[in-house]
């Protein structure tokens, strides 16, 4: 038995993930591993020495990047984040011809839809295109959670809830999208991006939203080298004394800003509006605002770039004034969110014009909507008779962790008496 | 990961003493006086048996920490803990987790398992078990916070009393320990707490699996 037993590193193998600082490829996989808890060595291609202790080299053909070493010691060159998690066992197929709901999406809401609905003896499956948790996975610390008096993270609360639908039965499928969903019959037929079809009796749509791009030439081109979408927990450690610049003024920049302010030497926080308090809780406002080395720039908006191959400045503009050159070694974007509907066309769900599914009894003041049953829909039921939404992915929905979970555990009585009207529930 | 490459003792003497398996005899004398002090004992001819005895004893989606230990890396104990999806691995959650702001989290998880899985410096004949731990964070599961504890000891740490128990640490265990620590982490180990566990008031809490194979230091 060690004595050295302070260190909880896995004592099996874990998968070794070679490649560049400035690979947008390296930081896709990085981001799903992290994303899903899943524990990984990585090496930066650029350190001859790190290189030589893994591959017993000390440089990597540049096309064979980003590299995986799976457990068993097998390689995957110019590794894809789909080549990673199939050889991670992490890729699974439907086990059921047909389920009672199918979830898509694995957030907040998704999660407390499957929990429940498993646990209620729905047969119950969940796509989900990246990892369990959505947004809020990514969060440092949800501090008003109820029940979590010291807060609990998101990413705790995405793999409790995670073991929790799993332990009553509900299927969980990664690393695959939703493509598609079509009528069959009296259900739907959900597609994802391999090909793979799941029946199921209801939909539940509670894909959340993704974050909405940054508007500003040649932020993209920069994905992985320095700029970031959303908190980006993989990347926590690489900004030790780092400078670090977030933009957005929600929740989630604030999390992000907490976060980073453990590991980075300067972050600074950047917000289009005039004050935190209109979209920031109270609770992190004071937070954020607290801690020594966090700078909050109000009414202030990046505007340009500058970079060699990775990031190194951000352009800011305060209010009218002229813009302003701002050293930066990372720039984390969590601005507001674009609804992730993908699928929702298929069927004909309508939406508002930002594109959020619309539900309930707001369906019947859509043009277009096509009710084809006499009574109303139900509440968070679309225009679809058995297809129901909820979380951030609705028109109306209150942007908050636990109203998504609300919305979740709700929606599955509302499945409930839909299948019993459709009869043989 | 550890390494599983054990370095040669520096005094064979010693090596000898605290390496020879014990005697039938003495393993069933050992075995019987776990049981008087409220720990069940279970006897493996194998490590193989061993292992299996260790999967029939966890609950399927429990959560369960291995210590580190080169019995159940030996054996296949530790990767069946951490990888074959039966249980929930806390080695493998705590490792991703962000040190700075989930260490709350951390410390909760590693203190309280379901099951703690993991090994012993030294069995005595009168039933008690004896460990030394660097940091010392794994001695707390073990008296009393994880739910269950399962103990895998190859029967070559089988000695007479608690003395002698404690030379094995100190003459034969460190050393070897000391070495892997610094290979492995670069850092040195250290008998900075030591646990000596009598008797167990809670009737099936604590598991001890003895192997008739040499196994682990």
């Amino acid at each position: 038995m060690s004595m050295f037993d302070y260190d909880a590193r896995p004592v099996t193998p874990v998968p070794v993930l070679v490649g560049t600082t400035t690979s947008r490829g390296a930081y896709a996989i990085r981001d799903f591993l992290s994303r899903n808890g899943y524990p990984f060595e990585w090496v930066d291609a650029g350190q001859p020495d790190a290189v030589r202790a893994v591959l017993g080299v000390a440089e990597v053909e540049p096309s064979a990047l980003p590299l995986c070493i799976l457990p068993d010691g097998s390689r995957l060159p110019a590794a894809t984040v789909e080549q990673v998690a199939a050889g991670l066992g992490m890729v699974a197929a439907p086990s059921l011809p047909e389920y009672d709901l199918t979830i898509v999406g694995a957030g907040p809401a998704g999660l407390a839809a499957a929990v429940n609905a498993a646990s209620e003896g729905l047969r119950t499956i969940v796509v989900e295109a990246v990892a369990p948790g959505g947004q809020a996975g990514t969060t440092s610390m949800i501090e008003n959670y109820l029940g979590f008096p010291n807060g609990i993270s998101g990413s705790e609360l995405a793999i409790r809830a995670t073991v929790q639908a799993r332990r009553f039965g509900a299927e969980l499928l990664l690393a695959r999208p939703l493509v598609g969903v079509s009528a069959d019959g009296p259900g739907y037929v959900a597609e994802l991006s391999d090909g793979t079809l799941i029946r199921g009796r209801a939909v539940l749509f509670a894909s959340g939203v993704e974050w909405r791009r940054l508007d500003v030439p040649g932020v993209d081109d920069l994905l992985g080298a320095g700029v970031y979408y959303g908190a980006g927990p993989s990347e926590a450690l690489a900004c030790t004394g780092s400078r670090v610049v977030v933009v957005g003024g929600g929740n989630s920049a604030g999390q992000a800003v907490v976060r980073f302010s453990r590991y980075a030497q300067q972050v600074t926080l950047l917000v289009r509006g005039r004050d935190l308090g209109a979209s920031m809780s109270q609770y992190l406002i004071d937070h954020v605002t607290a801690i020594p080395n966090v700078e909050v720039r109000v009414r202030t908006q990046v505007v340009g770039v500058e970079a060699d191959d990775r990031l190194r400045a951000v352009i800011v503009r305060s209010g009218d004034s002229t813009a302003v050159r701002s050293p930066a070694d990372a720039l984390f974007i969590c601005i507001g969110g674009a609804p992730r509907n993908d699928g929702a066309a298929g069927i004909g769900l309508v939406t508002n014009t930002a594109g959020y599914l619309v539900t309930g009894s707001d369906v019947a003041r859509e043009p277009g909507s096509d009710w084809p049953l006499p009574t109303e829909p139900l509440p968070l039921e679309t225009n679809r008779p058995g297809v129901f939404a909820a979380g951030d992915v609705r028109c109306g929905s209150v942007k908050r962790c636990a109203a998504a979970i609300g919305e979740g555990s709700m929606a599955v009585a509302l499945v409930h008496r839909r299948l019993a009207e459709a009869g043989g529930d | 990961m550890t390494d599983q490459q054990v370095v040669a003792h520096p005094d064979a003497a010693v090596s000898a003493e605290f390496t020879e398996l014990a005697s039938d005899e003495r393993i069933a004398k050992a075995a019987a006086a776990l049981e008087r002090n409220g720990i069940r004992s279970l006897l493996a001819a194998t490590g193989a048996d061993a292992r299996a005895l260790v999967g029939s004893l966890l609950t399927a989606g429990a959560e369960v920490y291995n210590n580190t230990s080169q019995t159940l890396e030996a054996i296949g104990v530790a990767d069946d803990i951490e990888r074959s999806g039966r249980y929930q691995p806390l080695r493998l959650r705590l490792y991703r987790m962000d040190r700075e702001m989930q260490r709350r989290e951390m410390r909760i998880l590693a203190t309280s398992p379901d099951y703690v899985v993991g090994s012993v410096h030294a069995l005595t004949e009168g039933g008690s078990l004896v460990i030394a731990s660097a940091s010392g964070s794994q001695l707390g599961p073990l008296v009393s916070g994880a739910g269950h504890v399962i103990l895998v000891i190859g029967a070559q740490k089988i000695v007479g009393d608690v003395a002698t128990g404690m030379r094995r640490i100190y003459e034969y265990c460190y050393p070897l320990e000391d070495a892997r620590a610094r290979r492995a982490y670069g850092v040195a180990s250290g008998v900075n707490n030591i646990l000596i566990i009598n008797k167990v008031m809670t009737p099936g809490r604590v598991t001890a699996v003895i192997v008739k194979e040499r196994l682990g230091f």
